[in-house]
């Protein structure tokens, strides 16, 4: 095992030199098969999806400020949410922790240089590429929309752009394939020494779920598309009935991929949330085992609840009955997660610094977002809250609050590793309030326009629902000012951060063993692992506070109090 | 219809309009407590423990332990209420499902951004409007000419996908009447109704139950969608909307016979049937038909038309009378005037006033 993993001699690399600035230079950047400089070329472009998704958002709550025209006539409106869910599925959710985090830390915690296959990697960053650029292309020269769930006969009808964006969302569809399949291989052949399946990080068994439903479920998307775009090129009838085709077909092709995409996108939520909160509670994952497990149940289980989505759309009622009862189950996988992790801060010893922040407001609203999902698994009650605002709401709960604070908490949890550079905590805390409220009073507002009745994808509404609209958006002005305050903070630790300790939350995780700035090859010796990623009660101070200003250290204070 | 005993909705549900509708709503407080319930459970402890083991000098982490039966218990326990979850919900579904024998039928045909309602014997409506009688089940055989729609009605708690290329069906039964409320705007109304659509080229609306179109059906491209346009039909998904109104049995056995009454906005004029004609026009017939005499239309324009000699595809001839108003409307395949073959009429099944309206309004444009 040692000997494929052993890093070459590293004379090019002299101590203190990181993986930023041994080499320098546009090519070194563009032709890189570092995973470091690869995970971080990603977090780049998601960054700038979710900003253009974000604006999108904000342009659709401007709108739903009032009814009738606020901002906009219907049609624009309509292109303007479908590039918002689009952009935000497509190019920023599913690609978000996998490809940019994950390729950051999946091998630094397996103790190993790279991932299996580096030129493959470099290689989906640039079908990620191709696949954005498509995408935008049509968005930019044509006219989509049709929401991002591209629902035939009216995509099948509507302007041809739609080929472009799907072909788009095809192309990024292989970029997700060829990283699942990396990591796959990775994780199996590649763990360092001593690093057995039972103290595999709880992030590398998230990652390791993920890549397994990327593998299935994707080409499944990808016919899908390609279906789509023949019936459109060539006019063969396949879901359009105008020319013999089943529009029902196309929600069970669609929707086979994407509630199993629903998992792809909340699992690495959820695997950095166990990372986090092991380090700031100081102690292991309660239930280890079953934490992990969950996640490939939860993998397993969610590739047979796609008709969940189609309650309305005229299934039999048999069909009716065992996808609702399929659905109750990923409840118990979900909440297992929720149990262990509030049991894993019984007796710790927490700290409340930004990345925990995040990681709590997860919990929270996962839970929100869960148990809204029971809502929607109920039969009768389903019929009344479908394709209404409740569905909206409860999507979001698990993919704002869920993922997209996953994916925040990771990102200021590893920031210090990854740039060398700290952040100032005190703006970190307030853009978390902000983000926190804002992102309830948004969504929350949600939960009751969609029980009273209010449909989803409206331009225009019905007086009564006024209110609870402008609150929504009054919410979502918040939610985006709390991110504008996160990237002054980050843009100011990169102007004039101070200098990161190698372990700035006294971790026991392995990623934390080597140097900032990282060596290139992630340890400058390749390490062996002896003891557990949470195993506390086994590190020393030294381990733990490799750097830590004394005053901080836990133990120093106690002797002085 | 009492107009203080009206239902009424909750902080989360509308008004209750239908016998489903309590059921459901039963199922959506029951999993709404226990949610609140595990919300509490779940949040409290959190707080708890983030307090009593948050980070200070001489508290070290215990290392963590494991309870297999701790895991297994909270793995298991709640399949139990999972299972009484999917029962209820089940059951609840399979009666909404399947339509009592004595079911009225209605016919709903949705189109890019319009309900149509025909009623036995063929008695079609005015268009997004539709009565139903109370307290008698009432089963909806939809289908889509274009792309999908869903009939969607929140006082009911009924909602079905549209689908075009097969027919779709729910029921309902309705249990109170709506009451006759004269409106300006949405505000004018108890909780529950809406204004409804402005019936073409008049200004007299009334409360109604909304009817919604839950399915994303798009808009046209570039045209400013003020919410309803000047004939009365919808011009985007988000004002697919409809009229609901809930009526007594006699009436409804009235409005099988007569056919739709004339709009609230032409009764007590003198020229009650010109009028309502126009609106006719104005809702079925105007994609096609212009009136003015000098547009370019894909049919007939009907300025002049009655009482004049009609030639037709087949090298006969007729004069434009009543009858053959009448039989155009009602056939219009039967006779095809020359150089409009290209275009096909649907058939269109009015109720004898309706047909005296129309021939009215046509008389009046030689005038
Ligand atoms: C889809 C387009 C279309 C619509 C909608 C339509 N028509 Fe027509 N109509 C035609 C065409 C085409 C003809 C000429 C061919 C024929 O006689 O069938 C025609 C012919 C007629 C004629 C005979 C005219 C003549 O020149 O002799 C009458 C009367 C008529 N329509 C009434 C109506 C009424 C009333 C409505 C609305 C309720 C209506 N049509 C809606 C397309 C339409
Ligand atoms: C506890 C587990 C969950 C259950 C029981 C559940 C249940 C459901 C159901 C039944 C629907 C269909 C509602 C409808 O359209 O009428 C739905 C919609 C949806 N759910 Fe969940 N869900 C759960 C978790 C999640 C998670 C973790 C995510 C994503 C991170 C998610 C994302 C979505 C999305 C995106 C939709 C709607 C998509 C659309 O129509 O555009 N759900 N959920
Ligand atoms: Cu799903
Ligand atoms: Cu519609």
């Amino acid at each position: 095992m040692t000997a494929e993993v052993a890093p070459q001699p590293h004379a090019h690399a002299p101590t203190g030199e990181g993986y930023l600035t041994h080499e320098r230079g546009l090519k070194s950047w563009l032709f890189t098969l570092d995973h470091k400089r690869i995970g971080l070329m990603y977090l780049g472009s998601v960054l700038l999806a979710f900003l253009l998704g974000g604006i999108m958002a904000l342009l659709v709550r401007a709108e739903l400020l009032f009814p009738g025209e606020t901002l906009m006539e219907a049609d624009t409106y309509n292109q303007v949410f479908t590039l918002h869910g689009a952009i935000m599925v497509f190019l920023f959710i599913i690609p978000s922790i996998p490809a940019a985090l994950g390729n950051f830390f999946l091998p630094i915690m397996l103790g190993t240089k790279d991932v299996a296959f580096p030129r493959l990697n470099l290689g989906s960053f640039y079908i990620y590429c191709l696949g954005a650029i498509v995408a935008i292309v049509a968005i930019v020269i044509g006219h989509v929309d049709t929401g991002w769930t591209f629902y035939t006969p009216y995509s099948a009808r509507a302007d041809s752009s739609v080929i472009w964006m799907t072909s788009g969302a095809f192309i990024l569809g292989f970029s997700s394939i060829l990283t699942g399949v990396n990591f796959i291989a990775t994780v199996h052949k590649m763990r360092a020494p001593g690093l057995h399946w039972k103290r595999l990080p709880l992030f590398i068994w998230g990652m390791y779920a993920t890549s397994v439903i990327q593998v299935l479920a994707t080409p499944v998307l990808a016919i899908t598309l390609f279906l789509l775009m023949m019936e459109k090129t060539l006019t063969v009838g396949i879901f359009d009935p105008a020319l013999g085709g089943d529009p029902v077909l196309f929600q069970h092709f669609f929707w086979f991929y994407s509630h199993p995409a629903v998992y792809i996108m909340i699992l690495p939520g959820m695997a950095i949330v166990n990372e986090v909160i092991a380090t700031f509670s100081h102690r292991k994952i309660f239930g280890y085992m079953f934490v992990a497990m969950s996640s490939i149940s939860l993998a397993l289980v969610g590739f047979l609840v796609w008709g969940h989505h189609m309650f309305t759309a005229g299934m039999s009622e048999y069909a009716t009955m065992v996808f609702s009862a399929l659905t109750f189950l990923v409840a118990i996988p979900s909440g297992v997660k929720v149990f262990n992790w509030v049991a894993t801060l019984y007796q710790g010893s927490i700290s409340f610094k930004s990345p925990m922040l995040y990681s709590l407001g997860f919990i929270a609203l996962f839970t929100i977002g869960g148990l809204t999902g029971l809502f929607l698994g109920i039969l009768s009650v389903d019929i009344h809250l479908h394709d209404t605002y409740f569905v909206v709401a409860h999507f979001h709960y698990v993919m704002v609050g869920g993922t997209v604070f996953g994916f925040v908490s990771g990102l200021h949890y590893w920031w210090p590793k990854m740039t060398g550079k700290m952040y100032s905590e005190k703006l970190a805390r307030v853009a978390f309030v902000f983000v926190f409220v804002g992102f309830n009073v948004t969504f929350f507002s949600q939960f009751v326009l969609g029980s009273q009745g209010m449909p989803r994808r409206y331009y225009d509404y019905l007086d009564q629902f006024q209110p609870l609209h402008m609150t929504s958006s009054g919410g979502a002005f918040i939610l985006g000012f709390g991110f504008l305050i996160m990237l002054f903070m980050f843009v100011k630790s990169l102007v004039s951060g101070e200098k990161a300790p190698p372990n700035p939350w006294s971790s026991a995780g392995y990623e934390w063993m080597t140097t900032t700035p990282i060596h290139p090859h992630n340890f400058a010796e390749p390490p062996v692992m002896t003891r557990g990623p949470y195993d506390y009660h086994l590190c020393t101070e030294e381990e733990l506070f490799p750097g830590f200003p004394e005053d901080f250290k836990p133990s120093e204070k106690a002797a002085k109090a | 219809m009492d107009e203080n005993n009206l239902p009424e909705g909750t902080l989360q549900l509308p008004p209750q309009w239908s016998t489903l509708a309590p059921e459901v709503d039963e199922m959506y407080y029951f999993i709404y407590w226990v949610s609140v319930a595990f919300t509490v459970v779940i949040f409290a402890a959190m707080i708890y423990f983030m307090w009593k083991y948050r980070r200070r000098p001489g508290l070290k982490a215990k290392p963590t332990g494991h309870s297999t039966a701790l895991e297994i218990g909270w793995t298991f326990a709640p399949l139990i209420l999972l299972v009484v979850l999917f029962h209820q919900g089940f059951t609840g579904y399979v009666r909404g499902a399947v339509a009592p024998e004595d079911s009225i039928e209605v016919r709903v045909r949705g189109m890019q951004w319009n309900w149509e309602f025909e009623h036995r014997g063929g008695v079609i409506d005015d268009l997004n409007y539709l009565r139903v009688p109370v307290n008698t089940p009432v089963r909806l055989i939809m289908s889509s000419s274009d792309v999908l729609h869903s009939f969607f009605v929140p006082a009911f708690r009924v909602k079905r996908d549209v689908v075009p290329g097969m027919y779709s069906t729910l029921w309902f039964e309705a249990t109170q009447e709506t009451p006759d409320i004269q409106c300006e705007s949405d505000a004018d109304c108890p909780e529950g109704l809406w204004c409804g659509n402005t019936p073409p080229g008049g200004e007299a609306r009334e409360c109604v139950l909304p009817i919604f179109c839950a399915e994303y059906c798009g808009a046209p491209r570039g045209i400013t969608a003020s919410a309803f346009d000047e004939g009365g039909r919808n011009t985007n998904h988000s004002t697919m909307m409809g009229d609901l109104k809930v009526i007594t049995q006699a009436e409804y056995d009235e409005f099988i016979e007569l056919g739709p009454p004339p709009p609230a906005s032409c009764q007590g004029r003198d020229d009650i049937n010109e009028c309502w004609g126009e609106q006719i026009h104005q809702s079925y017939c105007v994609a096609c038909h212009s009136v003015d005499g000098a547009t370019q239309a894909p049919a007939p324009n009907w300025k002049g038309l009655f009482g004049n000699q009609r030639q037709f595809v087949d090298g006969s001839s007729a004069t434009a009378d009543e009858n053959y108003i009448r039989q155009s409307i009602l056939q219009p395949q039967s006779q095809i005037v020359q150089g409009y073959n290209n275009v096909n009429m649907p058939p269109f099944r009015f109720s004898d006033r309706q047909l005296d309206a129309i021939i009215a309004y046509m008389r009046s444009l030689n005038e």
